[in-house]
């Protein structure tokens, strides 16, 4: 196999009961790219991701991560891999400040969770200052993070990702409930991650100008099939693409 | 005034309450000796429940199994085998600890209301197995004569080991609660899908968890055999296992201290309502309503809430009235 390519499923497939969700999507992502999977509501992105990390079993198919299989791994264990991902919905400690929320993943990536003696107030206070100053959250740092805003709460869910050091990130609509302003914000640190660390991401989203303005490769996935892909201009020009977005100019 | 020492600044409450429990022999009679440590054996009881309870988020509702695990451990050594005491201890607490690894290994499986009533079945069938064992534990007769060694034969003395044994006892929970295992647990608590996303296995943490907790369980049941001189099979009873639920409720199960609190609470109407009322049940009923009703968080949950303790932590726990 390539050793270039980061991710790649083989006919995955998911389904729910008799509900097909997700059928043979055979997918390639190679690394460093910034990658966008695009599509309607419903049409099976987010079950993607979910099976990818192992937040639900696969129904067929298979996943494989720098060559390796991980179809339905342990979701600590594809984690611990190198794969993290940021939630739709953000999914954070609510009754933890938003420094607490970032140290516990830091401390997690650092495997020092299993220490039980040392105050966790003195560990890892680099890593969590920096993540909270690149993510712009350094003014909340001591907001518990059930009171922090959507937007808010969406950045410290992309900190709490990033403190894993993945090798390739999944973001879920990264930008959703957030402002113009932070969206942009947000995408231009996504990007320079990409670029500096040379971290991949492959993320899902709704916003037009967000995935015509980052993503290198675009793929387009409608009712759990895998219709079109491409560079953003091929995929502009496909006539399937455009079908799936009966009405909305892409 | 402003307090300087930084120690003093951050660990008041706990500095004042043990000059209190130092000094308390010195001003109450026998009776109320005996009270005070009863109040600190079950409130380490709670304070241990209250790590599965307060930190890891789950409702264990069979601790007491573990607590009569340590009970019986020392009363059928020293019964049985004339072993002393003080080297019971570390036995029970390893037999207790082993008791919630075999049995843990099960209900951590579970969340929420499944996990209550698994930890409550397997705290039955431990009830059940000391009830009907007359061979070894003298089954519905209990063991009696578990004296302690001669000098901890007064209610004092007794009370002073007590107070060191819970004070060194809370002292390491503390500090494995504010440990990065610790942290992880709260984690879990909040939300244990995303724990399992930063890559923690989940079901590991929530076993190491469970077992610590069953050995600090077991250490308060080892102090109790010698105190009251006698164990029986209630002590692993359910309604047993409610007391340290009732406890961390009422004290606040979101501070540290909350489950001491609620046992000083419990215990010390205990003795006092039952010198009016046999229906001591009906008056903490009681209790337990209003302090669900009106005071969720229990009394440091208020506290909390109206920002004694500071500004900001108030602001902070506006939204729910906790903290940790």
């Amino acid at each position: 196999m390539n050793n270039n390519i980061i991710l790649k499923t083989e006919n995955l497939s998911k389904s729910f009961f008799k509900y097909q969700v997700l059928t043979d999507v055979n997918y390639e992502l190679k690394r460093g790219m910034i990658a966008a999977i695009i599509g309607p509501n419903g049409a099976g992105k987010t079950t993607f991701f979910n099976l990818i990390t192992g937040y639900h079993t696969v129904s067929g198919g298979r996943v494989f991560f720098r060559g390796k299989e991980i179809t339905n791994w342990q979701r600590h264990k594809i984690a611990r891999i190198g794969i993290t991902r940021a939630f739709q919905v953000s999914n954070v400690y609510p009754r933890l400040t938003a420094y607490e929320n970032i140290r516990q993943s830091v401390l997690a990536q650092q495997k020092r969770t299993l220490n039980f003696l040392t105050p966790a107030e003195r560990l890892a206070k680099k890593e969590t200052l920096e993540l909270l100053e690149i993510t712009g959250l350094a003014p909340l740092k001591d907001t518990k993070a059930g009171i922090l805003s959507q937007g808010d709460k969406k950045k410290l869910e992309l900190a709490l990702a990033l403190a894993s050091k993945p090798d390739l990130l999944l973001l879920d609509e990264p930008t959703a409930g957030m402002s113009s302003e932070e969206t942009h914000e947000t995408m231009e640190l996504v990007k320079r991650l990409n670029k500096e660390i040379g971290l991949t991401i492959l993320f899902t989203e709704h916003d037009i100008s967000v995935i015509f303005g980052y993503a290198e490769k675009l793929s387009v996935l409608h009712q759990g099939v895998l219709v079109a892909e491409g560079t953003p201009e091929e995929v502009r020009q496909n006539k399937e693409a455009q079908a799936c977005y009966l009405g909305e100019e892409i | 005034m402003e307090i300087k020492n930084p120690f003093f600044k951050k660990y008041w409450l706990p500095s004042i309450l043990f000059a209190v429990a130092l000094i308390l022999p010195l001003v109450i009679t026998q009776f109320w000796i005996h009270v005070f440590t009863e109040i600190l054996i079950l409130g380490l009881f709670a304070i241990a429940f209250n790590l599965i309870f307060g930190y890891m988020g789950q409702l264990s509702f069979g601790q007491a199994a573990y607590y009569g695990i340590g009970a019986y451990t020392t009363g059928l050594l020293m019964v049985k085998a004339n072993w002393p005491f003080l080297a019971t201890i570390p036995i029970s607490m390893i037999t207790a600890g082993l008791g919630a690894l075999i049995l843990g290994c099960f209900c951590v499986r579970l969340r929420g209301i499944y996990f209550a009533i698994l930890t409550m079945a397997f705290g039955q069938l431990v009830y059940f197995i000391i009830f009907q064992w007359y061979s070894f534990t003298g089954g519905d007769n209990g063991l009696q004569g578990i004296n302690p060694p001669p000098w901890l034969f007064g209610a004092t003395s007794y009370y002073y080991f007590t107070l060191i044994i819970v004070t060194i006892a809370s002292i390491i929970i503390y500090a494995i609660t504010e440990s990065p295992f610790g942290y992880t647990m709260r984690a879990i608590r909040d939300n244990t899908e995303r724990t399992e996303f930063i890559g923690i296995n989940v079901y590991r943490y929530m076993l190491i968890n469970f077992v610590i907790s069953g050995i600090f369980c077991g250490l308060a049941g080892a102090l109790w055999g010698p105190f009251n001189r006698s164990v029986a099979p209630d002590l692993c009873s359910w309604q047993h296992s409610g007391h340290p639920v009732f406890m961390a409720v009422m004290g606040g199960p979101h501070h540290f201290l909350g489950p001491m609190i609620g046992s000083v609470i419990f215990t010390f109407l205990n003795a006092f309502v039952t010198g009016f009322t046999e229906y001591w049940p009906l008056v903490s009923g009681v209790i337990i309503i209003i302090v669900v009703m009106f005071m969720p968080g229990g009394v440091f949950g208020v506290i909390k809430q109206k920002g004694y303790f500071s500004k900001k932590q108030a602001v902070n726990n506006t939204t729910n009235g906790v903290g940790h």
